[in-house]
């Protein structure tokens, strides 16, 4: 395991070896921040014309590329202020839509995730193959006689529970074979494969069922399930990475196993709940194809506003759709500023090892 | 607290902790796969106010794999080059070699049936590649779709872990830089989409002086079938790095801090430290990010929907964007049996990874 | 005495009561609580007039109208869910008709046909012949309100061809001589080399409309009756022929004068183009015109002129599948030996009323619909470029003054009046496809084997035999006699 580090009197040497333990030695500094700094450039730079762009008359962007505010071109407030001062009622409902049902699904997607992840991790399942072909069969049932027959979808159910209730306990029992902790995993993600384009009108259909169409709890549930999967997988790793020395020392203690999860475990966690957080937030504020069906006006959300720049046959609005690109990122790029302190954190120095 | 219920409570914790995750997952997702299930085997119209779904069959998979849409989804199959003929056969030894190493140790029915399906579907995959790619001729919306997903993630998996490692370092400014290095997953895809459409345009965007100084101002991309994929690529790499850099940044940041220095003390260099130390403590991350980005490149619409419209011709038309033409027309039969079949590559391909990759890894790990 | 003051009292009051009770009655409007749900594009082009408009008619009648807007990509989708699942939520869609006759076949659409029949203020004999019986009408019953026409006309710059010395082109052969001349020059005054031509060619926008608008001269001389598409007596498809074999081969050349880029440009990129002064030919619908005059966008105010589409001195023999040259008997209504064939592309904005609305509602939602087309709005609603409204009613484009007023110049106000007037007023106006299955013939099958075509996939033969088929597949999965039926009715044609 030994390797031979360059001498140090050479001059390729002195470049390309640290001084000291954790810092780092000139090459590696200058390929370091060369890197940094290029691929700052290549992100940023969409963005810079994305705001250049906001301030250009029509005319400014059709006849060619102008690059300067004041230098090749006048900047014009005309796009701002269509949308933040005339236009401020229609710009601002889809707003405060997207906020609370990003907010809150994320919430809940995290705190529903992180549970089922924690429980991935340390708890064995073996539910019984027989029971969950009973469960989903029933289910079957009352989808079929609620989109079929027409029946209330409350008797279905009810009437569904009792089926499943009664026959789990003799039919179920029959089949031995179980299903373990990764079929249920690989189940879970593999809810993500199906293009939602395809589930979209039977989602429709069943939000119409329950009275639920242009509502926030619409979007809200819908999001929350849609990005479980996601939390779950991501935060499974960052479960299994915490020693369960820790977990048992507590549970030697007389800790319950809900005191374990929120006060030991999660917080060692918190770097990856955050970086999971930050992510199922912006999948949930950039999500458009359920926002599009679900809602009509009353929950509207940004990226509809965005959509309906691109207004067809009278080409795309280029200068208000950047606008709305802007103001779309500003309370993403707040919240990414307060987690990735969280982020930034390492995790045990030596808690358990020393 | 009462410690009767606090007891009870802790037994059924169990339950308590995965339940509302089950539950929620399975009351939403069986009757829209169930429904889509069914429209994949019918055909739909519009009839005296409502839909009308006649069951057909296996007609609407038919029609992509053999009938007339199959120019479409597998691409135009011209006469088989022997480069194309070398390569089937090669892969098609490998897959052999493949099943008969698991024979020789101790079968499972259920194991050897999914072995010789992901065989199947590797080496019809492989055949169309042959017959169309190889052979000179065009590959459809699967082939596309393959494209996008193995030559983009392992691009963005690279770039991605990169910058993970180095903002990792010691370096001034982390902050500015983690914050800037995220900021392309915040934009809506859609206005990306549109920004770089704007970006790659070759007579209003940015980039013409210089193009038109390299002498390439005549030149449009979106004639170019390969140049107009890579473009999307670009895109959805701009976009998809900052997921793959965050969580990795975060597993790396979880990684004790103790052994790596430990590993310096004892003189190891750079690389060896990474390879001996880092890598091991992130890979079941690392894997994880890599099937979640893979599920989620195969559903790529947005960037070729507005970019190139599925253009040129339909070069960089993906299954989904496949899927979403035929779903407006609306053709909600042929659009279902699309994405089912979209499903069912993908489902091949992420449970041959899941089961190879991660299972034997977490295993391993004990 | 305090019996007279008694009854004069009396009286008094009698008549006060009376007045008021008829002021009551007066005030307490026809609609008054109605609440009608209007779905359409995004503003202001559109949505915008119907927003301000519905406002007056609120003062008016007391219904409330909720102007709501869905992405344009996706309006289509969201009426037909919305519709087609026993929704309802929406009562009236204000969409473009060619996208009605989908929402017809399910019987999705309520008949306005007696309310038109009783409402003299529709003023119907003013809507041009093509708008009121081909626009309006599925099937011979009356179920869209036309408020906006569009058909696709040739737009060209005035000074480039002045200079260049040449007339604006008669025939497509015409435009490709006119567009090489000017390819290459400045026609902006940036030192920048510009084209001669440009037109939208990118996949699932607007392309296959300029096919067909191509196309059309070639296919129709015997007038609107006769139809571009298919055989009225078989229903198979009249595409694989000369005539759009000419088409597709005139689409490809006219690459050769236009931008790079132009495989990826749908009508949004083109017009930027235009009205940034760097086009010298265009085909677009009527949208150029009031664009052209607004400062903020355009650079060729009073520059660029209108005409009806270029047409054809040879057409389709419809037995052989092979071009003729042109004679009285083949193209009764040539101007000069030349065919012109007007393709009213996409039918245009009109409002529809959802069946199964509530009774007061569609009454109520049709009147202001009729209100919308009424001449007394609508001739001032289409002289300005950002309601989106393009003419189409007679006394629209007879009258001058208003379009002067908006800020036209006479000359160029009558140039395009005129051009509108010569499209609208041809009996050979060739009409969109409007049957059951249109967006599969048209934006599955035609669209993407023209993109196809274009990006060098498939030859014009190869493109034009995968269009038969395709939609030969189409018609059978449909059933022949039904599409068939209803492809002879949307041509007019009652046997």
């Amino acid at each position: 395991m030994q390797s031979t580090p360059l001498p140090k009197n050479t001059v390729l040497g002195r470049f390309f070896e640290p001084p000291g333990i954790g810092k780092m030695s000139p090459g590696g500094k200058v390929i370091v921040y060369g890197v940094l700094f290029s691929w700052s450039a290549f992100v940023l730079f969409p963005l810079y014309w994305v705001v250049v762009t906001s301030l250009k008359l029509p005319i400014d962007v059709n006849a060619g590329p102008v690059y300067l505010p004041w230098v090749d071109f006048t900047p014009n407030l005309h796009a701002w202020r269509e949308l933040l001062v005339t236009g401020l009622g229609k710009t601002m409902k889809p707003y405060f839509n997207s906020i609370v049902i990003a907010l809150l699904s994320t919430s809940l997607c995290a705190l529903i995730g992180s549970m089922a992840a924690y429980a991935l991790v340390r708890i064995e399942y073996k539910p019984k193959f027989g029971t969950i072909l009973l469960f989903v069969l029933a289910m079957v049932a009352m989808a079929m006689a609620v989109g079929v027959a027409g029946v209330d979808w409350r008797l279905a159910a009810a009437v569904a529970g009792a089926i499943f209730v009664l026959l789990a306990r003799t039919l179920g029992r029959r089949f031995k074979r179980s299903v373990a902790n990764g079929d249920i995993l690989f189940w879970m993600i593999s809810q993500r494969i199906l293009p939602p384009v395809v589930t979209i009108i039977p989602v429709y259909m069943m939000f119409q069922n329950l009275r639920m169409l242009d509502t926030h709890a619409a979007l809200i549930l819908s999001y929350t399930v849609v990005n479980l999967p996601i939390v779950i997988w991501l935060m499974y790793d960052f479960f299994a990475a915490v020693p369960i020395e820790l977990e048992e020392s507590a549970q030697l203690d007389g800790a319950s196993r809900l005191t374990i999860f929120f006060e030991i475990v999660l917080p060692l966690a918190r770097a990856g709940l955050a970086a999971t957080t930050l992510l199922v937030l912006i999948l949930a504020w950039n999500e458009y194809v359920l926002a599009l069906f679900l809602s009509t006006s009353k929950a509207q959300t940004m990226p509809i506003l965005v959509a309906a720049m691109n207004a067809g046959e009278k080409g795309v609005l280029w200068w208000t759709m950047c606008v709305v690109i802007i103001i779309m990122i500003i309370p993403v790029i707040l919240m990414a500023l307060v987690l990735q302190r969280f982020i930034a954190k390492g995790v045990l120095t030596g808690a358990v090892k020393g | 607290m009462p410690s009767v219920f606090s007891e009870w409570l802790d037994r059924q914790s169990r339950h308590l902790f995965i339940m509302p995750a089950v539950i929620m997952i399975l009351v939403f997702s069986i009757f829209p796969l169930i429904a889509s299930a069914i429209l994949a085997l019918s055909r739909v119209r519009l009839r005296a106010g409502g839909y009308k779904v006649t069951f057909v069959g296996f007609a609407n998979f038919k029609k992509q794999i053999f009938g007339s849409e199959q120019f479409h989804f597998l691409g135009t199959f011209g006469s088989i080059s022997l480069l194309a003929w070398a390569f089937t056969i090669a892969v098609g030894a490998l897959l052999i070699w493949w099943l008969l190493r698991y024979l020789r140790g101790p079968v499972w029915w259920l194991g050897l049936i999914g072995r010789l399906i992901a065989a199947a579907v590797l080496f019809g995959i492989a055949f169309m590649f042959a017959a169309t790619l190889l052979s000179g001729t065009q590959i459809g919306t699967l082939g596309v779709t393959l494209f996008y997903v193995f030559v983009g993630c392992t691009a963005q998996f690279a770039i991605g872990l990169g910058l993970a490692v180095v903002c990792a370092q010691p370096i001034r400014g982390r902050t500015f830089f983690r914050v800037v290095f995220f900021l392309p997953l915040m934009i809506t895809p859609i206005g990306i989409g549109y920004a770089f459409r704007m970006l790659a345009d070759t007579t209003k965007g940015p980039f013409a002086p210089l193009w038109q100084m390299v002498g390439l101002g005549d030149y449009a991309w979106v004639t170019s079938p390969w140049a107009a994929r890579f473009f999307i690529i670009v895109a959805d790499s701009w976009q998809w790095i900052p997921f793959i850099f965050v969580v990795l940044l975060a597993a790396l940041e979880n990684v004790p801090r103790d052994m790596v220095e430990a590993g310096h003390v004892d003189g190891a260099s750079h690389s060896q430290i990474f390879r001996e130390i880092t890598w091991p403590q992130i890979a079941p991350v690392a894997a994880t990010v890599i099937l979640i980005r893979v599920i989620e490149a195969f559903k790529l619409v947005d960037l070729p929907n507005i970019m190139t419209a599925g253009g040129p011709g339909i070069a960089t038309e993906s299954m989904t964007l496949h899927a979403f033409f035929a779903w407006r027309a609306p053709d909600l039969g042929q659009s279902a049996a699309i994405s089912y079949l979209l499903l069912f590559v993908t489902v091949v391909l992420c449970v041959s990874f899941f089961n190879l990759v991660i299972l034997k890894h977490r295993s391993a790990q004990g | 005495m305090k019996i007279v003051t008694k009854s004069v009292l009396t009286a008094l009051f009698g008549a006060v009561a009376l007045t008021g009770a008829t002021a009551v009655a007066q005030a307490q409007k026809m609609y008054e609580g109605i609440e009608i749900n209007l779905l359409t594009r995004p503003g202001p082009v559109i949505a915008g007039r119907l927003e301000e408009r519905g406002k007056e008619f609120e003062a008016m009648t007391g219904a409330k109208i909720n102007v709501a807007s869905v992405p344009f990509a996706d309006l289509f989708q969201k009426l037909l869910t919305d519709w087609a699942t026993g929704t309802n939520s929406i009562d009236v869609g204000v969409f473009a008709s060619g996208w009605a006759v989908e929402l017809a076949d399910g019987d999705l659409l309520a008949d306005l046909s007696d309310f038109v029949a009783n409402d003299p203020d529709l003023d119907l004999d003013d809507i041009a012949p093509y708008f009121r019986e081909f626009n309006q009408k599925i099937n011979g019953k009356t179920l869209l309100i036309t408020i906006d026409g569009d058909f696709q006309m040739l737009y060209y710059r005035t000074d480039v061809l002045d200079e260049l010395g040449l007339k604006p082109p008669k025939t497509w052969d015409e435009y490709l001589e006119v567009a090489a001349a000017a390819h290459g020059k400045d026609m902006n005054g940036d030192g920048v080399k510009d084209f001669g031509s440009c037109m939208f060619k990118k996949r699932n926008a607007q392309s296959f409309y300029a096919i067909m608008s191509i196309a059309a001269p070639f296919v129709q001389t015997q007038g609107t009756s006769q139809g571009i598409f298919f055989n009225i007596e078989t229903m198979k498809p009249m595409v694989n022929n000369e005539a759009w074999a000419a088409a597709l081969a005139f689409f490809k050349e006219s690459g050769k004068y236009g931008p790079p880029e132009e495989l990826n440009h749908d009508i949004g990129d083109t017009r930027a183009l235009v009205t940034s002064g760097r086009c010298a030919l265009m085909l677009d619908w009527g949208d150029i015109g009031p664009l052209s005059i607004d400062e903020t966008t355009s650079k060729i105010k009073d520059l660029v002129g209108a005409s009806i589409l270029p047409g054809s001195t040879k057409v389709l023999d419809w037995e052989s599948g092979k071009l003729v040259p042109c004679d009285a008997k083949r193209c009764p209504h040539a101007i000069d030996g030349v065919n012109h064939a007007p393709f009213a592309a996409f039918g245009g904005w009109s409002g529809a009323i959802n069946a199964k609305a509530d009774p007061k509602v569609i009454e109520a939602a049709y009147k202001f619909l009729s209100y919308m087309s009424q001449a007394a709005q609508s001739n001032y609603d289409v002289t300005q470029g950002w309601t989106g409204y393009n003419p189409y009613r007679i006394s629209q484009f007879e009258t001058i003054e208003p379009w002067v007023e908006a800020g036209f110049s006479r000359e160029s106000a009558e140039n395009y009046l005129g051009a509108i007037g010569d499209s609208l007023n041809s009996p050979n106006m060739a009409s969109d496809m409007r049957i059951p299955g249109t967006q599969r013939y048209q934006g599955i099958i035609l669209d993407r084997e023209l993109a196809r075509f274009l990006a060098g996939e498939v030859t014009a033969e190869q493109a034009l035999e995968n269009i038969e088929a395709g939609w030969e597949e189409i018609t059978e999965e449909f059933g022949r006699d039904g599409q068939l039926s209803m492809y002879k009715s949307s041509l007019g044609i009652t046997n």
